[in-house]
């Protein structure tokens, strides 16, 4: 994979500390979610009740983010990936505020991370909202995914730096 | 009782149920390896499969099961009293649907994630998967038309509700074209949505909808016309792209939720009611006897069948270590288990304070055909501990209930569509094949006949035949979790381990389920409830073919144990 070649093998997604960068890829489901039950989940491609169709736009971002997520996983190994859709608010809204504020961010730059984080489809690199809503080919996601990861962090210490001597 | 007590007395119980109980499972019956290689990590693709946070995947699990279900059941079964209803949903969630989501993954997982629809075929026998086809078409019809007549209701009880529940409609569309057109973020237009639809409750008090002149001039009752204007709406509503509504729908829908389970929950804590209702109600003559109707008035909040299809279709792909089914499956049951006792709470406590519980629930009719209503007012009560008016309160809980289940009733009707042509293929009817207006139009008018059957709205109101109509949803959803459990029961008999922890609720729910049945089917018969009787007797033939599939495979693996699923 071409991207690997530009990360730093120094860098191997680890932030000062040993802690790991942390990149949260948005994307929805191709099936109904909140609201509908269970009943929702029979539309869904493995059911094979032809329901993917309806949902071919979601399926269509799925398959992007997951070749952004393959390409990720191979170029950074260490990288903390997690894939999430934006209707599974209870997490997705404090895991992106908790980092956000973790990386330094002031109340109104977490908030604003936060709000851009829960659409079809984001991209959220430690904290920061890279892309919302819409996102450019697979190669531009790449570069500045990686670009972020390699950028020195204004992170927070944290309780255990503190503690170092 | 102050119901506060209940709130502790369920929590203590899922509590423990969670140390001891699944970690019973997880250790002893399902054998849980956390050096396993979930699919998730086997086949990672990024797309379906994705190792996953426990947590993460227990928030997808959760806000993907929960739905208006878990509410209508309660609010039925409380008419029996607040104790029957409480016990089967504590006991129900720890021993039975604790088991049945917790296993789903499991074997899931352990066959490549593949969907329960696909391993009943594979564990069970072929035949099984035909069987699962068939109870999801008869379930379909129930949801449908079980949650038109819950929405008919709602805006007859409630025509203050009407203009929110419209006012989402345009919201719904706005964010839509907002987040899939422009391919802008949804956060802060789902959240002004949501204020926007809570500004409109007053407004819809202040201009209530009523549909009585047209119902006189065409010369229906107004419940009738209201069922007709919602599956008309339906109609539409299924045929337009899912971005349009649907998917924009979702995100208030989620919200929604929090902001429901807090108030309620809330309101109960602040307001330290006490519940008036009797623990145990002597029941009407001639109403169903709690034994065994209690078990299929209670599926969703107890066990619901439908939860393997979640459990095995999404959440075991996204299975990062094998021992965190336990808390994914087992946590997800007892979130649900939760839901159900904020619909007993509403039901006992908040409805009592608000008003005569006894005369809300003088009779199974009025029970059944009102129980959203009173969930509706039991809520508004606990919304006027927080210091909101308890109309407001009501419509608001209106507004949640109708925005949900018009939810699932687009998906409903989209999803029989797909069945009915796959049916029409099989059955050789080209002249179905593509035609989707047409298709989508059956889709309708199927459960639009059974909502409107003879004798649904000529019980003087009472909305009878609703509770006979959702006892069959019931036992179509029981019999999902039957065929659910009987796979699970087989593969851990194939693998030599005690499968009494699956058995067990599985005799337990195919004899009330069958027993059930056959009481409804004497029931019907004397009533000359003709269409009641012959979706009884169907599902009844279905519940036996699943009695013989089951012990068939039991039997199978008892004299051959052989690995009935391939491990991957």
């Amino acid at each position: 994979m071409s991207s690997a070649s530009v990360v730093d093998p120094a860098v191997r997604g680890r932030l000062a500390g040993g802690r790991v960068h942390q990149v949260i890829l948005v994307r929805e489901q191709d099936a109904q979610h909140s609201g509908s039950g269970c009943c929702g989940r029979l539309g869904e491609r493995h059911t094979a009740l032809g329901g993917a169709a309806d949902f071919s736009h979601s399926r269509a971002r799925m398959e992007q983010v997951g070749e952004i997520y393959r390409a990720l996983a191979a170029a950074v190994p260490d990288l903390e990936l997690t894939v999430v859709d934006p209707r599974n608010l209870v997490w997705l809204y404090p895991a992106v505020w908790r980092a956000a504020r973790a990386h330094g961010a002031g109340v109104f730059t977490a908030l604003r991370a936060v709000a851009r984080a829960g659409a079809p489809v984001a991209v959220v690199v430690d904290g920061n909202t890279l892309y919302s809503g819409r996102l450019p080919d697979t190669q531009t996601v790449m570069a500045a995914v990686l670009a972020r990861v390699q950028q020195p962090s204004p992170a927070r210490p944290t309780a255990d730096a503190q503690r170092q001597p | 009782m102050p119901a506060f007590l209940l709130i502790v007395i369920t929590l203590v119980a899922f509590y423990f149920a969670y140390k001891f109980y699944s970690r019973y499972l997880a250790e002893k019956v399902y054998r849980l390896d956390p050096n396993f290689v979930t699919p998730a990590h086997a086949m990672r693709d990024g797309v379906d499969f994705v190792p996953t946070h426990k947590h993460v995947l227990l928030g997808h699990h959760f806000t993907s099961v929960a739905g208006a279900a878990p509410i209508v059941g309660p609010a039925i079964a409380v008419y029996w009293g607040w104790l029957p209803a409480l016990t089967w949903v504590i006991l129900g969630t720890i021993f039975a649907a604790g088991v049945h989501d917790f296993g789903s993954i499991v074997v899931s997982a352990r066959n490549r994630g593949q969907n329960i629809g696909t391993l009943s075929g594979k564990v069970v026998s072929a035949r099984a998967s035909t069987l699962f086809l068939l109870i999801i078409f008869f379930l379909l019809t129930l949801v449908n038309a079980v949650f038109g007549v819950v929405m008919a209701i709602l805006f007859e009880k409630n025509p203050g509700a009407v203009v929110p529940a419209l006012i989402v409609i345009p919201i719904a569309v706005f964010i839509g074209q907002w987040a899939y057109r422009m391919g802008r973020s949804i956060v802060i237009p789902s959240i002004l949505g949501l204020l926007l639809l809570y500004a409109a409750i007053p407004v819809g008090q202040a201009y209530p909808i009523y549909v009585d002149g047209l119902a006189e001039a065409v010369g229906l009752s107004v419940r009738t016309t209201w069922i007709i204007l919602i599956f008309a709406y339906t109609w539409i509503a299924s045929r337009l792209p899912v971005w349009v509504l649907l998917q924009p729908r979702d995100y208030i829908n989620g919200q929604q939720l929090i902001v429901a389970l807090a108030v309620i929950f809330l309101g109960v804590l602040i307001g330290w009611d006490t519940i008036s209702a009797p623990a145990v109600n002597e029941v009407a003559p001639n109403s169903p006897h709690w034994f065994p109707y209690l078990f299929i008035t209670v599926a969703c909040g107890a066990i619901s069948g439908f939860h393997s299809l979640v459990a095995s279709g999404t959440t075991s792909k996204q299975l990062g270590n094998e021992t965190e089914a336990r808390f994914v499956g087992y946590g997800g049951a007892l979130g649900e288990g939760a839901l159900a006792l904020a619909a007993i709470l509403a039901c006992t406590a908040g409805l009592g304070a608000a008003g005569d519980w006894n005369a809300a629930y003088a009779d199974f009719g009025a029970a059944s055909g009102g129980a959203l209503g009173h969930f509706v007012t039991g809520t508004g009560h606990f919304l006027s501990n927080l210091g909101i008016p308890a109309t407001l309160g009501a419509t608001f809980a209106a507004v949640v209930v109708i925005t949900f289940a018009g939810t699932t009733m687009d998906t409903g009707v989209r999803l029989q569509r797909y069945i009915l042509e796959e049916i029409a293929e099989l059955a050789g009817v080209k002249a179905l094949v593509g035609r989707v207006n047409l298709l989508t139009t059956l889709a309708v008018l199927i459960p639009l006949g059974l909502a409107l059957l003879p004798g649904g709205d000529s019980s003087g109101g009472k909305g009878f035949a609703f509770g006979r109509l959702w006892t069959l949803f019931g036992t179509t959803n029981q019999l999902t979790a039957g065929l659910a459990l009987s796979i699970i029961g087989v593969w851990l008999l194939a693998r030599n381990r005690n499968p009494l922890a699956a058995l067990i609720p599985l005799v337990f729910l195919l004899f009330m389920t069958t027993w059930a049945l056959l009481l409804n089917l004497g029931d019907f018969f004397a009533k000359g409830d003709w269409l009641l009787l012959v979706m009884d007797a169907a599902i009844f033939v279905l519940a036996a073919w699943l009695v013989v599939e089951a012990f068939t495979a039991f039997n199978r693996e008892r004299r051959n144990p052989s690995a009935a699923a391939e491990e991957s």
